[in-house]
């Protein structure tokens, strides 16, 4: 029992002195982790475990079966804690190897574990380190030396013996998972080479392990060897390679999803101003813009970060069990190619053995973790998909929350929304109408006026075709016409006639046969234009001028019988005339005349007698043009 | 007079200038704010799509429901989304396009009119011209023909001038009556989608077995998941 005291002794001691050295070592963060890894965990499970063993000193009977059954309660906690601790162990070893070769930091370090763990003495910080490792190696030693001291008809026997194998199990599977590390992590990372590296990797022995490898496979592809089928591998595997199928295509989607999401934020219709006072266009614009504002962009932040950002890590994950996967295979090839030396050969060399205990230490990792990974990636999964439900949810949830303020100032809001869809469809066809009758109405504005200017003194004559032949047939002169033949009429730019014949009687349809309301005659067709009567109120206004002359210019009390135009008035020629006969006389543009009578000799208004130049005779009465006021020429005017 | 003449001119077609390039745009925009709803929509259902064709489905049968549930409820919001996207269609879209077909016309009514001021303006110089100079025979009969030219050449401007400025004003008030019932039909169909949406989704989650965890909550468990799973070996260290 003294043997056994001094063994609970030596357990008693803790480790406890690392942390606060965690503390006062000024060094990055990163490499804490990894020197001191989870420290904190060891010391909460150790203080706990010292606190029950403690306990059973004061039950000094039972104290080595309360012993054994302590270690059984806690030989789960002692291996999940320390077997992360050892695995990045060495780890620790490279890191503090870096210090050791920066002799000021190696100094630092030395001067702080002199002060804060004085027992220590000298030794540098990878003896500090090394004791949590004894610890738990020492464990199933000492239980079992304790066990050769207690009498095996002891009651206690049974259980020290069950504890002691306990902590050799945990000893055993911790240096199982340290060992899987490792393998993983060789094989694991995926490395980012150039071509060039990668090329550089090749050497003769990379190159034989290849051809191997790939000759392996060859004479299983041709079924000349056997391939070794594990089925309960291959199930695995091909669950494994779904899950991934799903991560990944889920993914992609949700990606493409939030890249439309963004597009639909980008675009914003509720900035337009079509300047109405208030009532839905108003509504909706602070509507779109109070979702754009909050409710789009939160749910567009929370799909990043509960969604996104999982699934990308979730993805990560994969890369790891694939690479393994793919590595598995080419040990597996090398395996059976060992295999077969062995059956050959009976023996084989140092690397073939490595090679053969690569795949089997490969395979039982996969073998043991790939469910639990795929049923951690599935549960994860499910997970972020039912996120993803309630954040659409919780979006809705907003935007109703919103959209019922403008709802309600909405002018029909209490009209179901089937009657109001007919309302609306009512409304637009209306208003579709009007807005046709607007573009109608546009496409009215009168075009160009092809109406010329009318020639003093015509109108009468207009009206007289006008009555006689109606509005189609009238035609107006565009420029002026000097007849050649006896047929032929001499008309000015302006005066209106009315059409006999499109045609004359060879049949030339160039060649009109008008109408002047005095002579009938052939013109050039190319010079007519159809004639738009004015309207007579225009037509008024428009000779108002030379009426109210008129009016001005005949003081005689007694109305001439004849014509309204006075005689002996000033008046000017228009346009140039050219006498075809002694009965006329020649005129110039702008040569004033004297109107001597304003009808031939036949009555007829269209000829007017004057006197120009000191000669008489007639003229086209519609080539001259009364003065618009009494200009002072020096003539003599009616008083 | 004439300058007053013009700057209400300006001022009326200058607002619906103005009009036309708004309703040109929101039309861009709307139509463009619907094709990215509808992806928007398409892509959700993708999602589920995908998982359903996935062979997980056929072995696990808590994953097979899963699926299916979600499924369901993507396609009956993409169905709903389509029925919004042609209420907004017909009701918005489609009007738009139909006022904005009014302004070329508009547009060529102003140009005439311009083009009859421009004579308008042309003739009237020289009318002033042939009045300013020394009443001699010629010029007078120059006059008297010049303003013979000017006379309907005016009218038509004063005709064309009258006629757009009685139109434009209630062409611009008619946007009103216009524009207010489509915007209403606007509110009320995205209302209508969202309600459902509200619906759906939150049968969906209450069926998911999903109870309604805070953020922080939702961070914890991602960030517990994704270090369980790294705690595998065959997880690589990141």
């Amino acid at each position: 029992t003294t043997l056994q005291s001094l063994q609970i002794k030596s357990l008693c001691r803790t480790p406890s002195d690392l942390p606060w050295l965690l503390c006062s070592l000024q060094l990055p963060q990163g490499d804490l982790d990894v020197l001191f890894s989870n420290i904190d965990d060891i010391v909460k499970v150790n203080s706990r475990f010292l606190h029950g063993l403690q306990e059973t000193a004061s039950r000094e009977e039972d104290q080595v079966q309360l012993i054994g059954n302590l270690f059984l309660e806690f030989q789960e906690e002692l291996e999940q804690v320390y077997k992360v601790y050892c695995a990045s162990y060495d780890q620790a070893l490279l890191l503090v190897d870096t210090y050791r070769k920066e002799p000021e930091l190696q100094r630092e370090i030395q001067g702080i574990i002199e002060a804060v763990v004085p027992q220590a003495g000298s030794s540098g910080l990878s003896f500090l380190l090394v004791i949590p490792l004894q610890r738990i190696t020492k464990y199933p030693l000492l239980l079992q030396k304790i066990l050769e001291n207690t009498l095996p008809d002891a009651s206690a026997y049974p259980v020290l013996q069950r504890a002691t194998h306990a902590l050799q199990d945990v000893n055993a599977n911790i240096n199982e998972y340290k060992r899987r590390k490792e393998v993983a992590s060789k094989y694991t990372k995926v490395e980012q080479l150039t071509l060039r590296e990668r090329l550089a990797r090749i050497n003769t022995h990379t190159l034989s392990k290849k051809t191997t490898r790939l000759s392996q496979l060859l004479k299983q592809e041709a079924g000349l060897v056997p391939r070794t089928e594990d089925k309960e591998f291959d199930d695995l595997e091909e669950r494994f390679h779904w899950v991934s199928l799903c991560v990944k295509e889920t993914k992609n989607n949700v990606a493409a999803y939030l890249d439309n999401l963004e597009a639909f934020l980008h675009f914003r219709p509720q900035e337009c101003d079509l300047d109405v006072g208030g009532g839905p266009v108003v509504q909706y614009c602070s509507l779109t813009r109070d979702l754009q504002l909050q409710a789009f962009p939160e749910f567009k932040r929370r799909l990043e970060g509960l969604v996104w950002q999982p699934l990308c890590s979730l993805a990560k994950t994969l890369a790891g069990p694939q690479n393994l996967i793919k590595k598995r295979l080419d040990k597996l090839l090398d395996f059976e190619r060992v295999e077969e030396k062995l059956l050959e050969v009976g023996s084989v060399s140092y690397e073939e053995e490595v090679a053969r205990h690569t795949y089997q230490a490969l395979n039982s990792m996969l073998v043991a973790e790939l469910p639990q990974f795929n049923q951690l990636a599935m549960q994860w999964l499910r997970q972020i998909l039912c996120t993803f439900v309630a954040l659409q949810r919780d979006l809705a949830k907003q935007v109703l929350q919103r959209a019922e303020g403008s709802l309600a100032q909405l002018p029909h809001h209490h009209i179901p929304e089937l009657a109001f869809r007919k309302l609306v469809e009512d409304a637009l066809g209306q208003t579709s109408h009007q807005l046709h009758s607007f573009q109608k109405n546009f496409e009215k504005v009168l075009p160009p006026p092809t109406i010329q200017p009318l020639l003093p003194g015509a109108e009468r004559q207009v009206q007289a075709l006008l009555s006689r032949y109606g509005p189609g047939k009238l035609y107006q002169v565009t420029s002026n016409i000097s007849g050649a033949g006896t047929l032929d009429l001499t008309l000015p730019r302006g005066q209106v006639v009315a059409l006999l014949q499109n045609k004359d009687t060879k049949g030339n349809s160039s060649r009109w046969l008008v109408d002047t309301g005095g002579h009938r005659g052939y013109v050039p067709a190319g010079k007519l234009e159809l004639y738009r009567v004015v309207p007579r109120d225009k037509e008024l206004r428009g000779q108002a001028g030379p009426h109210e002359d008129s009016r001005h210019l005949t003081p005689e009390p007694t109305p001439v019988p004849v014509s309204s135009v006075p005689t002996m008035t000033q008046v000017v020629a228009v346009y140039p005339f050219l006498a075809r006969s002694s009965h006329e006389v020649s005129l110039q543009a702008g040569q004033p005349v004297t109107v001597l009578e304003a009808q031939d000799k036949k009555g007829n208004p269209e000829w007017s007698l004057v006197e120009v130049d000191g000669q008489r005779g007639y003229v086209p009465s519609s080539f001259l043009a009364r003065a618009p006021s009494p200009a002072p020429w020096g003539w003599s005017l009616p008083s | 007079m004439e300058c007053e003449v013009e700057r209400d001119f300006e001022r009326e077609y200058g607002k619906l200038q103005q009009l036309e390039e708004q309703t040109k745009r929101l039309q861009k925009d709307m139509k463009k704010s619907t094709d990215a709803d509808l992806a928007m929509s398409k892509s959700a259902v993708k999602i589920s799509l995908d998982l359903l064709s996935n062979p997980l489905c056929e072995q696990d049968q808590d994953f097979l429901n899963m699926v299916t549930a979600l499924d369901t409820a993507m396609k009956r919001m993409d169905a709903f989304n389509q029925e919004k996207v042609n209420q907004i269609q017909k009701t918005v879209i489609e009007p738009l396009k139909k006022f904005g077909s009014v302004f070329p016309s508009l547009n060529m009514a102003v140009k005439r009119r311009e083009q009859a001021l421009q004579d308008y303006r042309r003739l009237q110089a020289k009318v002033e011209k042939y009045e300013e100079k020394e009443k001699t025979g010629p010029v007078l009969a120059k006059l008297h023909q010049a303003r013979e030219e000017l006379r309907p050449v005016r009218d038509d401007f004063e005709a064309k001038n009258k006629q757009l400025l009685d139109e434009m004003p209630r062409f611009y008030n008619s946007r009103l009556d216009y524009f207010q019932p489509s915007f209403e039909s606007l509110i009320r169909a995205q209302v209508v989608y969202y309600s459902e949406m509200h619906k759906i989704f939150g049968d969906l989650t209450q069926q998911l077995d999903q109870p309604g965890h805070p953020d922080e909550q939702r961070e914890q468990e991602n960030e517990a998941k994704l270090s369980e799973l790294r705690a595998l070996s065959i997880v690589a260290d990141d």
